[in-house]
């Protein structure tokens, strides 16, 4: 089967097909879309934005009550209820867009460092909501003389849409609790992520108690209104650019699986043909999440890195075999359906500050130094790439010949570490030997998560500006 | 880390703006239910009599004589489930003629809320039955009853039947 594939000569990629074309033609654009440059003003902006909806909904809390409502009994604890629902709201709202998928910010931000955001705002909302709806519970069972658990009953028998703001809150909880490391890491990957996507589902259910019970928005009809419109917004965006773009976008290319080729152990290209793939903005670096409509794994979508820049109907992407779905890969079918989502990443020649670069690759992490190493331009004004690929055996070394290939054309130079971790490191000493100029250059630094943080640390040490580094770290 | 400043600088922005545009115009629940007796037509005259109610813990709460032949007097101020209120009552020629709440407070804005829209119900139910004897309104059955007994205990001081 291997083999067959591999004489087809169709869909072969050639590093030199790239390398001729920019070669001969460095007077016009070398690609007929290229991707356009990310643009940080745009994370700017959202940044301020972001900071006035804090401030305002801060703010919402303050107005909401009257110095009489405040010193009445349990006025206080309503009111740090009231704030605490607010904030949490907005800051899980906030970590709603983050991982929206809104194109502009995902070209600027990447999507690694997105996803870090997102993880590290998530315990506040969780943290306070849950403090939100033991204070309020706490305000209005004192406010009625009540006990806390009769407090309970009284919400959901006469409080409009408490019992689904209840079970609202019930979910997200349980969310939370899947989502402390040491619970997620006994749960397997897809469970825990299908598990997450239902707090779109809980957020959804707590929304309407929130405009009809909410002290900021009773009798406010303003604020009800903006806080309504920023949740349906953001429901809009995260419809458009987490499902509609994706069907649109794998509608226009109408990917298939043409074959499948064996790179080294454990490690198969895919190539997909496509139409009008000469219309793919994509930068060198970038993955997108695939989603093969395959028996068994269709309902999965993952991210891979495209490991070379998209030919005019062929696309590669490479995967090593980590987990059941890229054990999968080995076995697609010629003709297999795929859909795709993203480009994403802003592991790309726009990152670069210098002229000089140095990429450096752990395992798997080959692939997408190889799709970054063929975008960035040769002759004399290049990036005189230094490339350093790293791997455990000489035969896990992926792409040996292209990489090669591609170097040479740009005039840089190309190392391979060969040997376990234990024993060939690469630290501080080997990378400044291998890269006198390396504090001069933009490092890029892509592999598994363990490599990346190894290997960027060393360049911490070596006095690497923070701006020059750039890494893209694998899940595995 | 660079987009902290713009971060710190635009939440007090937004802060700001939220506070000062509600101090430019707030509304709150008491100023609603004034609103709405000024529009109810006759609202309670201000003037108040010597005579201390009995079994009010209302320390204001007082009958006095208004205009020729008309008495009013203020109910005990009754706590139900989601806050307190009392009932001004107006009296002329053996007839109620004006109803009103001159202090209500509640435990939260859905209950204001709710108040709000009750006692301008209850109100016209107290004019057409001319009694605290009223059917109240369903989804609200504290406030009604409060409404009913701070009422009652108001008439009670006018010795009305």
């Amino acid at each position: 089967m291997a083999t067959e594939h591999n004489t087809a000569v169709a869909v072969t990629f050639d590093p030199s097909l790239g390398v001729d074309r920019r070669g001969t033609k460095r007077s016009v654009r070398p690609e007929p879309l290229p991707d356009k440059p990310p643009r940080p003003w745009v994370v700017d902006l959202a940044a301020g934005i972001a900071g006035i909806g804090l401030g305002a909904t801060t703010g919402l809390a303050f107005t909401a009550e009257t110095h009489s409502e405040l010193v009445a009994t349990g006025g206080i604890w309503m009111f740090a209820g009231n704030l605490t629902a607010l904030v949490g709201t907005y800051l899980a709202l906030v970590m709603v867009l983050l991982v929206s998928r809104i194109p502009a910010i995902e070209h600027a931000v990447g999507q690694d460092r997105l996803i870090r955001w997102h993880r590290m705002l998530a315990p506040w909302p969780l943290t306070l909501i849950t403090l939100h709806v033991v204070m309020t519970t706490i305000g209005y069972a004192q406010a009625a003389k009540a006990g806390f658990m009769h407090q309970v009953g009284t919400f959901i028998k006469s409080y409009p849409d408490m019992l689904t703001a209840i079970i609202g809150f019930a979910l997200m909880a349980a969310i939370g609790l899947v989502s402390i490391r040491a619970v997620r890491q006994r749960i397997p990957r897809e469970a825990w992520w299908t598990i997450h996507l239902w707090m779109y589902m809980a957020l959804a259910l707590a929304f309407m108690h929130q405009i009809a019970l909410g002290p900021s928005f009773v009798g406010h009809p303003l604020a009800r209104a903006v806080w309504s419109l920023a949740w349906l917004a953001s429901a809009g965006v995260v419809l458009a650019y987490r499902v509609g773009l994706p069907i649109w976008r794998s509608f226009r290319y109408r990917l298939r699986v043409v074959a499948v080729q064996q790179e080294a152990p454990g490690v198969v290209s895919v190539i997909c043909s496509g139409r009008n793939l000469d219309r793919l903005r994509v930068s060198g670096g970038q993955f997108m999440l695939w989603r093969f409509l395959a028996h068994g794994i269709w309902w999965q979508a993952h991210p891979y890195s495209l490991s070379a820049l998209p030919q005019p109907s062929y696309v590669r992407l490479t995967v090593k075999d980590a987990g059941d779905h890229s054990r999968a890969m080995a076995d697609l079918a010629p003709g297999t359906r795929v859909m795709i989502e993203g480009p994403y990443g802003a592991f790309t020649k726009h990152s670069q500050r210098r002229r000089r670069a140095a990429l450096i690759a752990g395992g798997i992490g080959v692939t997408a130094l190889r799709s970054l190493l063929e975008d960035m331009p040769g002759g004399s004004g290049g990036a005189r790439p230094v490339v350093i690929v790293r791997a455990s055996r000489p035969e896990d070394i992926v792409f040996r010949d292209e990489l090669a290939a591609l170097v040479k054309h740009r005039r840089g130079a190309l190392h391979e570490i060969i040997g376990r971790r234990s024993e060939v490191a690469l630290d501080e000493a080997t990378l400044s030997s291998l890269v006198p100029d390396i504090t001069g250059r933009d490092v890029y630094v892509c592999g598994p998560e363990g490599f990346v943080h190894s290997v960027t640390g060393a360049l911490r040490h070596l006095g690497v500006p923070r701006e020059l580094v750039h890494h893209e770290a694998f899940s595995l | 880390m660079r987009r902290i400043p713009i971060l710190a600088a635009s939440t007090i922005a937004g802060l700001a703006g939220v506070i000062g545009f509600h101090s430019s115009r707030s509304t709150t629940l008491k100023s609603l239910l004034a609103s709405q007796a000024a529009a109810g037509g006759r609202t309670t005259p201000k003037t108040h009599g010597g005579r201390s109610p009995s079994g009010s813990s209302l320390p204001s709460g007082s009958t006095s004589r208004a205009s020729a032949g008309s008495l009013s007097a203020t109910g005990a101020l009754e706590q139900y489930g989601y806050g307190r209120l009392a009932v001004r009552v107006t009296v002329s020629s053996r007839r109620i003629t004006a109803v009103s709440v001159p202090d209500i407070q509640v435990a939260d804005s859905y209950s204001g809320s709710i108040a709000s829209q009750v006692i301008p119900m209850l109100r016209s139910q107290v004019l057409s039955a001319q009694s605290a004897r009223i059917n109240g309104v369903s989804g609200a059955t504290y406030t009604s009853e409060a409404y009913a007994m701070s009422l009652q205990s108001a008439l009670d001081k006018l010795h009305f039947k």
